[in-house]
């Protein structure tokens, strides 16, 4: 029991990292990202290559990946977004268009890169940690061994993802609350049509946003491998359909809720995992639908969905 | 007018919050057959929620409609539209991507339920024509400018063939011509013995078109008769140049 | 002559005389049949996204019920395969009332909703619990029923139904109440329309044609597992392929239908992931540039698309 609620807590805190971006992409400019799986998916290919190129630890991939794919982001908000939100309907054509976004990742990926699955060792996630200690402190150079944790030991890459997640929560939080970009950014959350009309300049909000959400994809990437054991370039899909449960949970619209929705559906997944395994897979569906429908603005949303 | 003959509507004590909010709070009123009643007061007074009321778009939380003798509140809109209840927007919502004759056509295919008695149907052609609609009847509405949408919406709430038409902000951004003929085709209508509720701030089309004002303050009557005596009110020259003043 | 009688006679009535003609000229009877399923799961999108409004990225949450309540029937209760088929549609409506609560939810909310919907409904189908049911995730064997030939027919006869179907929303004034209150519901119910009526009879119709698909194609393929009849690649090509011709008209979604099959067919097969990148850029472009679709082309000039 408390192995599965820990581990819960520390797969829901990455899982709060695979949503947020999706989120905030959604809040911002009301588009469903439908590639954001494979900008995960991308990520993790980063870090296979960090790994696999230079033999470094993948944790180096982090500042690589968010950086690449904040630009990535920037440029494709410009092709993209202005055009998109200049036609009827939005939100709906954006599910579209980044589904056919996706597509062509995949393919591309696929071109390039086969479709066998790529893993890293898990024991290279951290070696810098590792190799810092053993320089300082003396010791035995390896990998990070298991961590301990109320007496029970976890895999030493969870606990540095859930750090990781933690910090670029943190960071997300530092974002929105304590400059004038993320305060406008949240103007243009709560009232897109006003903040329009008071002369913020939402285009380049909202491309602030875009770049951000997928540098926090592609960082939550990174970490897919050890998370996931591996990756191939169709991870993307199913990586999508978690973030939104996972940002539904905690109320599509708002960033800092899709932390408790990471951490509820992380807890929930562990305890159905542990103990009614034969309908694991079944459940974050019905959950998502339960929330959809009963409580429609999420655990901490106060937005009206219905129709 | 006819004032002595009996109500078409009748609204008691109605009450709507939102959250801890009272965008009406105890209203009460009444119109008859053929009566242009305004309802004005000052933005947030409860002007459009008693309209969203009527028109079954809220239901209330406390107090009574009653539509025809017959209990209204809190029914579903389609259903009161085919008893005879119909409004416009104020912001006109047609259907952007159907033609304006399609738009006219939902309404009149749908706005009367079998079984319930009314005048003849006023056809297409008719309606096209008098609300200068013709020219532009086979393009999408979302072509239409806004002083057309707001006649495609009242042509749409007219092929349903109310007996109470509810009318919110229908003459903001006419032009003064405009403005004319409008007043001109809502007293034709009310003539027929149409019952009208207008929502209005400019007070001069209010003066010239209706028989008698509501003055609303905080979703409360404060006062009741023409807008000639209204203007002299203390308590209503109060809520109208004291607030805005204030603010 | 009325425009329905035009729209039956030269759009309905060419396409299944052809579909019916195919097999005797040509070899690969397997991918006409895969034209028609998609022929009727294009439309089934189209009535209910192009019509209302909801776009339906489950959609094959209801193919897949009816393939399944096909295979039910003929396993446990040796239905002969029409009745069966039939049972299918049932089951898919079934399957769409049960859902009718997502009709609630607007925009993105529905499409991800109704997603999650289908996804739970496969693993629902596929649990090993259930083995003794569904046969699990192990998939089921019908031999017995085995008949591609009646299957095929039966599977025109459902376009037609389908098709026959468009017609009359193309058509009809309760065709324009759909999509008075696909543009704008509050209005639409000020014009007199029920608004919920209306959805959720668009709703069971959608689902009753994808239920039908699904029990045909079941018939037709004879052994399946849940994640083929329940791939979300249904979905997702019904919904392209009618985007793309151009939805609420009748031809756009048969348009979209023959040539991006067409194309899938042409080089999809050897290599997949060309496909998807072709795939992939055609759906972007047509988002950016030809939203509506390619009758917009046309419509775009004045021309009436049917």
């Amino acid at each position: 029991m408390t192995y599965a609620l820990v581990a819960g807590v520390l797969f829901g805190l990455y899982f709060s990292l695979v949503g947020i971006g999706l989120n905030l992409v959604f809040g911002v400019m009301r588009i469903v990202n439908l590639a954001h799986g494979d900008m995960l998916m991308l990520g993790a290919f980063i870090a296979v290559g960090v790994v696999g190129v230079f033999g470094i630890d993948p944790l180096f991939a982090v500042p690589l990946a968010f950086v690449v794919f904040v630009l990535a982001g920037l440029l494709l908000y410009w092709v993209l977004v202005p055009r998109l939100q200049g036609s009827a309907n939005p939100e709906m054509l954006s599910i579209i268009l980044f589904f056919g976004l996706s597509q062509v990742i995949e393919a591309v990926t696929t071109i390039f890169a086969g479709t066998s699955e790529r893993s890293i060792q898990s024991r290279l996630l951290g070696t810098v940690f590792t190799t810092i200690k053993v320089k300082w402190f003396g010791g035995k150079a390896g990998g990070a061994g298991p961590i301990q944790i109320l007496g029970q030991g976890f895999p030493a890459p969870w606990v540095i993802a859930a750090v990781t997640s933690l910090i670029a929560i943190g960071l997300v939080y530092l974002y929105l609350y304590r400059t004038r970009l993320g305060t406008l950014t949240r103007a243009v959350m709560s009232r897109r049509d006003e903040a329009l009309a008071t002369g913020i300049d939402v285009d380049r909000v909202s491309a602030a946003a875009f770049g951000i959400g997928l540098g926090l994809a592609a960082v939550a990437g990174v970490f897919a491998p050890f998370m996931f054991g591996s990756v191939t370039p169709a991870f993307g899909a199913d990586a999508t359909v978690t973030s939104f449960a996972i940002v539904v949970l905690g109320s599509l619209g708002n960033p800092l809720g899709t932390a408790l929705g990471g951490v509820v559906y992380g807890v929930f997944y562990m305890l159905v995992q542990t103990y009614l395994s034969s309908w694991a897979d079944l459940l974050p569906y019905v959950l998502l639908i339960l929330i959809l429908l009963l409580r429609p603005s999420g655990l901490l949303g106060r937005r009206v969905r219905v129709a | 007018m006819s004032p002595e003959t009996k109500p078409i509507l009748t609204v008691s004590r109605l009450v709507k919050r939102f959250g801890g909010f009272y965008a009406l709070d105890g209203l009460s009123f009444h119109v008859v057959p053929g009566e242009i009643l305004g309802l004005v007061g000052p933005n947030g007074s409860g002007k459009t929620t008693a309209i969203n009321v009527i028109s079954g778009l809220y239901a209330p939380d406390d107090g009574e409609v009653a539509f025809d003798g017959a209990q209204a509140g809190g029914i579903a809109s389609h259903r009161l539209v085919h008893r005879g209840i119909n409004r416009t927007f104020q912001v006109p919502k047609p259907f952007l991507s159907l033609t304006v004759r399609e738009n006219i056509q939902v309404a009149l295919a749908y706005g009367h339920a079998a079984g319930h008695a009314a005048a003849t149907p006023p056809s297409m052609a008719e309606l096209l024509d008098e609300y200068r609609l013709k020219e532009v009847a086979d393009r999408p509405a979302a072509d239409l400018n806004s002083a057309q949408q707001k006649m495609l919406d009242l042509t749409r709430a007219l092929a349903t063939r109310p007996r109470l038409l509810l009318l919110d902000e229908l003459a903001a951004g006419l032009n003064p011509a405009e403005l004319d003929w409008i007043a001109g085709r809502i007293k034709a209508l009310a003539a027929t013995g149409m019952a009208i509720i207008v929502v209005e701030h400019l007070m001069g089309f209010i003066e010239q078109i209706t028989d008698r004002v509501i003055v609303l303050n905080a979703g409360k009557e404060i006062f009741e008769g023409t807008l000639a005596t209204a203007v002299r009110e203390p308590q209503v020259i109060e809520v109208f140049l004291g607030g805005e003043h204030a603010a | 002559m009325p425009d329905t009688s035009k729209h039956l006679l030269f759009i309905l009535a060419p396409l299944v005389v052809v579909f019916a003609v195919l097999p005797g000229v040509y070899q690969n009877h397997l991918l006409l049949f895969n034209f028609v399923i998609f022929l009727i799961l294009a439309q089934g999108v189209n009535i209910i996204y192009g019509f209302t409004g909801y776009l339906p990225f489950g959609y094959v949450g209801f193919f897949g019920a009816g393939a399944y309540g096909f295979a039910i029937m003929v396993m446990h209760l040796q239905t002969p395969a029409p009745l069966a088929v039939l049972v299918g549609g049932v089951v898919a409506v079934a399957l769409g009332l049960l859902l009718t609560p997502l009709l609630r939810l607007s925009g993105a909310y529905f499409a991800i909703a109704n997603l999650a919907a289908s996804l739970a409904v496969l693993h629902f189908v596929a649990n090993p619990a259930l083995e003794n049911i569904t046969k699990g995730p192990y998939g089921v064997s019908l031999t017995g029923t085995f008949n591609p030939t009646d299957a095929y027919y039966a599977a025109i006869a459902v376009l037609a139904l389908t098709l026959g179907g468009v017609v009359y929303l193309k058509n009809s004034a309760f065709g324009l109440a759909l999509q008075a209150v696909r543009e704008d519901a509050v209005s639409a119910s000020m014009a007199g329309v029920n608004v919920v009526k209306m959805r959720v009879i668009a709703w069971l119709a959608s689902a009753l044609v994808a239920g039908l698909a699904g029990g045909i194609y079941a018939w037709y393929v004879s052994v399946f597992y849940p994640d083929n009849v329940f791939s979300s690649d249904f979905s997702i090509f019904a919904i392209v392929f009618a985007l793309f011709g151009g939805v609420a008209t009748i031809i756009g979604p048969i348009v979209g239908v023959l040539i991006l099959y067409g194309i899938y067919n042409l080089i999809g097969f050897t290599t997949p992931q060309y496909f998807q990148l072709i795939y992939g850029l055609l759906i972007m472009g047509l988002v950016l540039f030809l939203p509506a679709g390619l009758v917009s082309l046309a419509t775009r000039r004045g021309w009436n698309v049917p």
